[in-house]
């Protein structure tokens, strides 16, 4: 029962603010626009023959989801930092006094608004690609069949990249949870997001390259979106968003304990 | 250049509502002005605009003459202490005082003698995330009186302050305007203010709807009515009656009368032969004389809250 | 109600209200929070930890050998070289007839210099398919020149002291000065040849999602005629510099033949900058891209905990003229940031060196200009993103979509660049305030999208419309 009016709650808290509903529309808007823009700027012009791109086109057109992740993290931060900001996570404790109740409330909260963000941004570029791809020969004939749901590969991509989103709000909001302070967790969370995209850039090994991608959070996670040269990945697309899960989950437990235990 | 603040034609508009509407009013120097209204009366916004913080839709907020954003070393002639709470909570005490008195070029004695004077000398070095409300009031109005200036201004300054606080704050304003400084302090609750304040402005919805010296008000609230305490409450209110009174029961033995004089009253019922254990005349409080004042407006009560903007 | 004497503050006399006070005050507030003086601290150790990351994982790569001077390494001195000695003051002329090979940027012409030895200078005179009669010296890309005339085209170079300068004609006869260059401690005794040379073919291929970029050797070949060197030297053999490699060299591409006064060169490889250097310096620099992070969010913080805790109107009530307390801020914050980035960029430079040198790499010299240029840029760039993030903390107010805006636009363009065929991540690197990280670069490789002061102008641009925008808003707004 408590559940139930805890889940009330958090919903129409998470509702009634304006923040919610922008930072929602970017999570669509931005994987939407930044996949447009990226499946429009490639073409087959510099592969040996069209067919030889290798082009994995389901995850091209999902790529604006790591513009798209950014909404989604500023998302799972304010749903409890924006409480400790405003104070008003004294009264959200004085009504549901369980920590971990009001934590699982917030969680399951965010989950299922992003979930529908994240479809309907993934849908969309999906869909925009679709349109894009052959005007810039990734033909049937060149080997690229439209993308569709239907094709087992691109499907799981399409499940994944949402659960994706899930997830890196689920960690933000277990760091938000352990930090409190907002300016504080988005740029942890952002940092450990792109921290290591970025420093295998300046490592020129592939041996370090794979074993940081097999242990990172956003480059794990996101070989969910690979439908093509699978056996190239450092890891298999559902144990590399298995690894993001667990980042999320040890966010989320960290965050729970410190609630918890801590003084609001 | 006289000490003063002096408010114009003041008006300031959010959109719609109309939070400060054609607002005059001086705050002289040598005495303490209470500066009353209900909640969202539009008391702060008009502290904000003295202090140039919001841009006025019309009319003057001066201080000695001058726009506020127009003074050089401004914490030397106006010292404000607006919101308590506003100081950083990882700062300690002392480096918060320090950083203010940098920014008008003070001198840093000034900062050890503001907190001797605000008697914080035992906090100093503690971060003001520690601080209780009343030790952050303390803080706050050593912050007004950095730079020793001849006009003070404290939005609700005894807001939630134990009994002690109070009395402490209430001398300190006094001793302040015994100086020869404008003292202005605002409150929501004429009691606050009762005993320590010399002049008031009363606003409610933003107009002005008093600006008098407290002694005057009490005055006029008390009208001449006289209390009379009597075993014999008919023969009283008859023998009042007659000699022009208008006579009202207010207890099994007590009489209130309007439109005479103590003397008169005494005269009368002496003339008369009819007993009386006690005789008053009739003292209004603040309170009660603001509730007079007010009376026509009750439904500010309906806009309470909007101040907290 | 007696009237009594105005009061008249105490310190008002001692009350002194300059700029200078107001950045005193502002450097108080940053001094006295401590978490504030460790995310600087920490922007220094982080910075620094990647330094040292990148030099445990620097290798050798073998080409260089690890043995020659570094500055060297980036420039590439390669082609055909036909040439005689040159005595004191002269000139060279000849005829190029024919050109065959080798894109728009392949090389036939003149060349006078002092040495043979790779890498030392040089002033080239030549026709291009694409770009004209240029004169060219140095190792840094472009030359002067232009215009669209191609061979057969009439070349003279000559000698005049340390100047060197190049005329063109159609016929031999009218001759058209080009240009003149400088080449100080020039020998009395140098050479005067003719040359051909041609940029590595950029292979672009795609595969897999991502970008793989390879030079390949082009090779060109031009006749020449009509050559004369003068003062003549009797006897004077023509000599050669050829590919490097010796006895591998292969004849097809490289060597020289002819006969009465014609000569026949063929030749691979450029001279100029070499487009595929390693940009140590720039690698040893990058922690600037997760130092940042750490200088964003206090600039941020400077303004916004003000907001969030009202204490702006504390301090406006000190100092209400908004747009000095706005440039204080900016200076304070430009000034900590800077200060942390000497620190974290000198820390770095000075701490990879050794490991560099244990993993067989000379470390990029820091008393080199160029190098010089990208330590004290990338302190530079640090303090212009502290600016830039005050602007967008007052313009925004709130703390959380402030980092995250100039995060987003410092960081996401490079990262999502990697993924972009190259010529769009380009385009993202010369607009979007990332392309302020160009000042750190020493070489001008391929993939260049800007020159490094002219990016670290797109940030200064924005930081300063970030400012004025933010001003505007100051003055505006209700506190």
């Amino acid at each position: 029962m408590t559940a139930v009016c805890a889940l009330r709650a958090e919903w129409t808290k998470l509702r009634t603010l304006p923040s919610t509903w922008w930072m929602l529309a970017a999570i669509a808007g931005l994987t939407l626009a930044v996949g447009a823009a990226v499946t429009g700027s490639v073409d087959t012009s510099h592969c040996s023959t069209p067919a030889g791109c290798m082009e994995d086109t389901p995850k091209l057109a999902l790529s604006g989801v790591q513009l798209g992740q950014v909404a989604a993290v500023v998302l799972g931060v304010l749903a409890v930092g924006g409480e400790y900001a405003a104070g008003t996570i004294g009264a959200t404790l004085a009504a549901i006094p369980r920590r971990s109740t009001v934590l699982a409330a917030k969680a399951a909260v965010v989950a299922a608004v992003v979930a529908v963000a994240g479809t309907a941004g993934v849908l969309a570029s999906l869909a925009v690609a679709r349109g894009l791809l052959p005007g810039n020969g990734f033909t049937s004939a060149n080997g690229y069949p439209p993308l569709s749901l239907a094709d087992g590969p691109t499907a799981r991509a399409a499940f994944g990249t949402v659960l994706y989103l899930v997830l890196v709000a689920l960690l933000a909001l277990g760091v938000g949870t352990a930090v409190r302070e907002q300016a504080a967790a988005i740029t942890a969370v952002l940092a450990l997001l792109w921290i290591v995209p970025i420093i295998t850039r300046l490592i020129a090994s592939a041996k370090w390259e794979d074993r940081l991608d097999k242990i990172a959070p956003m480059p794990a996670g996101l070989a969910v979106q690979a439908t093509r040269g699978l056996e190239r990945l450092p890891i298999g697309p559902w144990n590399g968003l298995g690894v993001l899960a667990a980042y999320a989950a040890v966010a989320l437990l960290a965050g729970g304990a410190l609630f918890t235990l801590r003084d609001p | 250049m006289e000490a003063t603040i002096e408010v114009r034609a003041l008006r300031k508009t959010y959109g719609p509502t109309v939070a400060v509407d054609d607002l005059s009013f001086t705050v002289a120097p040598g005495q303490v002005t209470g500066f009353v209204g209900p909640n969202g009366a539009g008391k702060s916004t008009t502290m904000r605009m003295i202090m140039g913080l919001d841009r006025p839709d019309g009319g003057s907020a001066l201080i000695g003459g001058k726009p506020y954003r127009s003074l050089r070393a401004p914490l030397c002639r106006i010292g404000a202490m607006l919101d308590a709470s506003a100081v950083h909570p990882a700062r300690r005490a002392r480096d918060h005082l320090r950083w203010l008195a940098q920014a008008n070029g003070l001198p840093a004695r000034r900062v050890d003698e503001v907190i001797d004077l605000a008697g914080l000398a035992s906090a100093a070095g503690r971060r003001a995330g520690g601080f209780s409300l009343g030790m952050r009031q303390r803080l706050g109005i050593a912050a007004a009186l950095l730079g020793d200036p001849p006009v003070l201004m404290f939005d609700e300054p005894v807001n939630g302050l134990d009994p002690e606080g109070i009395t402490w704050i209430r001398a300190l304003l006094r001793s302040l305007a015994a100086e020869g400084r404008a003292v202005l302090m605002s409150s929501h609750l004429m009691s606050e203010l009762e005993g320590g304040a010399d002049h008031l402005v009363v606003i409610g919805r933003g107009r002005l709807i008093a600006d008098t010296a407290v002694g005057e008000l009490l005055k006029a609230a008390s009208g001449d009515r006289v209390e009379l305490r009597t075993a014999q409450r008919q023969d009283a209110m008859a023998v009042l009656a007659r000699a022009g009174a208008t006579v009202s029961a207010s207890g099994p033995d007590e009489v209130t009368v309007a439109g005479l004089t103590a003397e008169r009253v005494i005269a009368a019922l002496n003339g008369a032969g009819v007993g009386f254990t006690g005789i008053s005349e009739h003292r209004a409080t603040l309170e009660e004389a603001y509730m007079e004042l007010t009376r026509d407006a009750v439904e500010f009560q309906g806009v309470a809250g909007r101040e907290a903007r | 109600m007696t009237v009594m004497a105005p009061y008249r503050s105490t310190v008002e006399p001692e009350a002194r209200d300059g700029f200078g006070r107001l950045l005193l005050a502002e450097w108080t507030k940053l001094r006295t929070v401590p978490r504030w003086m460790l995310t600087l601290l920490a922007s220094v150790v982080l910075m620094v930890l990647v330094a040292l990351l990148s030099a445990a994982g620097s290798e050798s790569t073998g080409q260089g050998g690890g043995s020659s001077d570094p500055a060297r390494l980036q420039k590439i001195d390669l082609g055909h070289y036909t040439y005689q000695p040159l005595a004191g003051d002269g000139e060279i002329i000849a005829r190029v007839t024919a050109q065959r090979g080798g894109g728009a940027w392949a090389k036939a012409g003149l060349m006078i210099r002092g040495s043979v030895e790779r890498a030392t200078p040089y002033a080239a005179l030549m026709v291009t398919p694409g770009h004209g009669v240029r004169l060219q010296t140095g190792y840094e890309n472009g030359g002067a020149g232009g215009g669209t005339a191609k061979a057969p085209r009439w070349l003279k170079l000559t000698r005049s002291g340390t100047a060197v300068t190049g005329y063109e004609s159609p016929d031999g006869r009218a001759w058209q000065r080009v240009g003149s260059v400088r080449l100080d401690k020039l020998p009395e005794n140098a050479m005067a040849g003719m040359f051909v040379a041609v940029p590595d073919e950029v292979e672009v291929q795609r595969q897999f999602g991502g970008e793989s970029v390879s030079g390949n050797p082009a090779d060109t070949g031009a006749r020449f005629d009509q050559v004369s060197v003068s003062p003549a030297q009797p006897g004077a053999a023509w000599r050669d510099r050829g590919a490097p490699g010796g006895p591998a060299a292969d004849p097809g591409v490289d060597g020289r033949t002819g006969s009465d006064g014609t000569f026949t060169l063929k030749g691979t490889g450029d001279i100029g900058p070499n487009e595929f250097a390693d940009d140590s310096t720039k690698t040893t620099l990058t922690g600037v891209l997760i130092g940042q992070a750490a200088i964003v969010a206090l600039a941020v913080l400077m303004v916004t905990a003000e907001y969030r805790r009202g204490m702006l109107r504390t301090t406006l009530a000190a100092s209400p003229r908004r747009g000095r307390l706005l440039a204080a801020k900016a200076i304070v914050a430009g000034l900590a940031a800077l200060a942390a980035g000497l620190v974290a960029s000198f820390g770095s430079m000075l701490l990879a060196a050794p490991m560099q040198r244990s993993n067989g790499l000379e470390p990029p010299p820091l008393m080199d200009g160029t190098v010089l240029r990208a330590v004290l840029g990338t302190a530079a760039l640090l303090a212009v993103i502290a600016v830039f993030s005050v602007a967008v903390a007052v313009i925004v107010r709130r703390s959380a979509p402030a980092i995250t805006i100039v995060l987003l636009l410092l960081l996401v363009p490079q990262i999502i660049a990697t993924g972009l065929p190259l010529s769009v991540a380009r385009w993202l690197d010369r607009l979007t305030p990332a392309a302020g990280f160009a000042i750190q670069e020493t070489v001008t490789r391929f993939d260049q999208a800007i020159v490094p002061w002219a990016g670290f102008g797109v940030l200064c641009a924005y930081a300063l419309a970030a400012l004025a925008a933010a001003y505007w808003l100051l003055r505006r707004r209700d506190a």
